[in-house]
């Protein structure tokens, strides 16, 4: 039986006005399922965040269509946005507020009554560490402290989707692992569903289930991370070379492969099938090494080569 | 203490740079050309009333009630900006509220906003002065609703521009209410206008208020073909700029409302 089905993008397309227009999104379709998690890639300007903004409705679409929960965005848009929420780093709220008063605000917007507010607020703002900041104004908190905060008045609502835009950029990695294993539990607990546009690669490797790398308005890839991470060949054969570091490096040369070397290690790039060939070369020639590392492409590799090959 | 003139030259060109802005143009221009119209103007009319009674009951409730006028107007456009400022747009409108909603929630408070104004407004004016401003008696109510959708209007004008253009016209939200107060015979009556304001004036419905207040207060008449006029045409602005209101959220959608922020 296939997932239910609780987003669904066809044929998105903006245009910005202007000489010459710009076509920030172009075409774009995809699939959000219940319980997944989809990660939205790409450089900046990629239209990752054109795309947000469409989605949540603060930014209308030129051509295309949006339908949550198999209903028509534009149509239903009050009954959709209260299931689904959003959270960026970017956003703020408003600073002269408490964060009790915030959370009384947005709470309702959402519809909730205010004993549902009083109810779920604590819980969550203890579970993202800013209970005890409850009564203080926006103003006071952190950068981390507000994006935290931001994540509780995405989460009051119980929703079924949110779109997050870079939760964990100014989150400490202890704290920005806390927020992923929420994200984590939240899914497996009630099949939420997640869209999450982050420039960190290992928390998208670590979270999404598959990952759409955008370029120029157009998706050029649409895969698990670990499939769009081995469609890099390039793999790091790290080496700390006791005895023979230059003839290591002139093989190297010879065998036309890219390296760095740093004091006694050479780092050399080559495909996977290079890797046999290279290690018997250096033993043929005397080369001894006293530690040795194989390192996989990552989902940051394949950015990169994308990177560089788009641009 | 050694005082630095690069440091010195640095702040003024930090401020000047700022200067072309409309902001400065507005300081510049706008507030000094509207206190000397509106001042000038009352000046010369209060010059000419060697009699009259009631000359400064009439003045400070005039000031009074115009404060119901910007209040309102305010209100709609600095709520607006608020949420700007607090980079808050994106937020709000991501959630199921509407625009209308939106305004309505504004409204409402700008009403209570408006009554404990208009009541300490009066309670200074009798402990200072010994003037009852509520001497128009329950004629009060009429004018200060016909006030206040007055006010909403240019609110609803002000935000709508704000909004279609971002945050660079945001002291349009202090200036509208001022821009008509010289044409709303506001502290002096119409006739004491050129003809050519006097036309612009009569257009205003916030005009035909002032005048009935002075005319109750004067003669204890109130006109209530005036004060239908007034409501007319606030039902006609007021409709209008909530329409151009809406119609500049929608186009504002077009261009993103992250912009805003």
């Amino acid at each position: 039986m296939s997932a239910e089905i609780v987003l669904s993008v066809r044929n998105l397309s903006k245009l910005f006005d202007g000489k010459p227009p710009v076509k920030a999104v172009d075409g774009i379709s995809f699939q959000l399922a219940k319980g997944e998690v989809l990660g939205l890639l790409g450089l900046n300007g990629a239209g990752k965040t054109t795309t947000i903004q469409m989605l949540m409705g603060t930014l209308t679409y030129t051509s295309g269509s949006i339908h949550y929960f198999g209903q028509d965005f534009l149509k239903h848009r009050k009954d959709i946005l209260r299931r689904v929420v959003f959270a960026s780093t970017y956003a703020s709220l408003p600073w002269l507020l408490t964060i009790e008063q915030n959370l009384k605000v947005f709470g309702r917007l959402a519809g909730l009554s205010g004993l549902m507010i009083n109810e779920r607020a604590d819980p969550l703002l203890e579970r993202f560490g800013i209970l005890d900041k409850k009564k203080k104004p926006v103003s006071s908190l952190s950068s981390g402290q507000i994006t935290r905060l931001m994540l509780v008045k995405a989460f009051l609502p119980m929703p079924d989707i949110v779109l997050l835009d870079e939760p964990t950029a100014s989150l400490d990695p202890d704290m920005a692992q806390d927020v992923l294993a929420f994200l984590q539990g939240e899914r497996k607990k009630r099949g939420l569903s997640i869209l999450f546009a982050s420039h960190r690669m290992d928390e998208v490797s670590e979270l999404c289930d598959r990952v759409i790398f955008l370029h120029k308005g157009q998706i050029v890839a649409d895969d698990k991370p670990e499939i769009l991470a081995r469609s890099v060949s390039r793999y790091k054969l790290r080496l700390h070379v006791g005895d023979g570091l230059k003839r290591s490096m002139s093989l190297a040369e010879k065998m036309q492969l890219s390296f760095a070397v740093n004091e006694r290690v050479i780092e050399v790039t080559l495909d996977e099938g290079q890797i046999p060939t290279f290690l018997m070369a250096l033993g043929q020639a005397g080369v001894f090494y006293s530690s040795i590392k194989i390192l996989e492409p990552s989902l940051e590799d394949y950015f990169l080569m994308m990177a560089r090959k788009k641009s | 203490m050694i005082l630095s003139m690069r440091r010195i030259g640095a702040v003024f060109l930090r401020y000047f740079y700022t200067i072309t802005g409309l902001h400065q143009i507005t300081e510049l221009f706008f507030w000094p050309l509207i206190e000397i119209l509106l001042w000038g103007l009352t000046t010369v009319w209060l010059q000419q009333q060697q009699d009259m009674p009631n000359l400064a009951l009439i003045i400070l409730t005039a000031l009074i009630f115009f404060q119901i006028i910007t209040r309102a107007a305010n209100d709609i456009s600095v709520s607006l900006l608020q949420e700007f400022w607090n980079r808050n747009l994106s937020n709000l409108f991501s959630t199921p509220l509407t625009e209308v909603e939106w305004a309505l929630g504004t409204i409402l408070l700008s009403f209570c906003k408006i009554i404990i104004g208009l009541s300490f407004g009066a309670l200074v004016v009798y402990l200072l002065y010994a003037l009852n401003v509520f001497v128009v008696g329950w004629y009060f109510l009429p004018f200060a609703a016909s006030l206040m959708l007055s006010g909403l209007a240019l609110g609803f004008l002000s935000a709508c521009v704000i909004i279609r253009w971002g945050q660079k016209l945001e002291m349009l939200a202090w200036m509208m209410a001022f821009f008509f107060a010289p044409f709303s015979a506001v502290f002096y009556p119409v006739d004491s206008l050129p003809m050519w304001a006097q036309t612009i004036s009569w257009c205003l419905p916030m005009t035909y208020v002032f005048e009935g207040m002075r005319q109750v207060l004067l003669n204890g008449v109130f006109c209530l073909n005036d004060f239908l006029i007034s409501l007319g045409l606030n039902a006609i602005y007021l409709a209008g700029a909530v329409f151009l209101f809406k119609y500049s959220f929608k186009c504002s959608r077009v261009k993103g409302l992250a912009r805003l922020e």
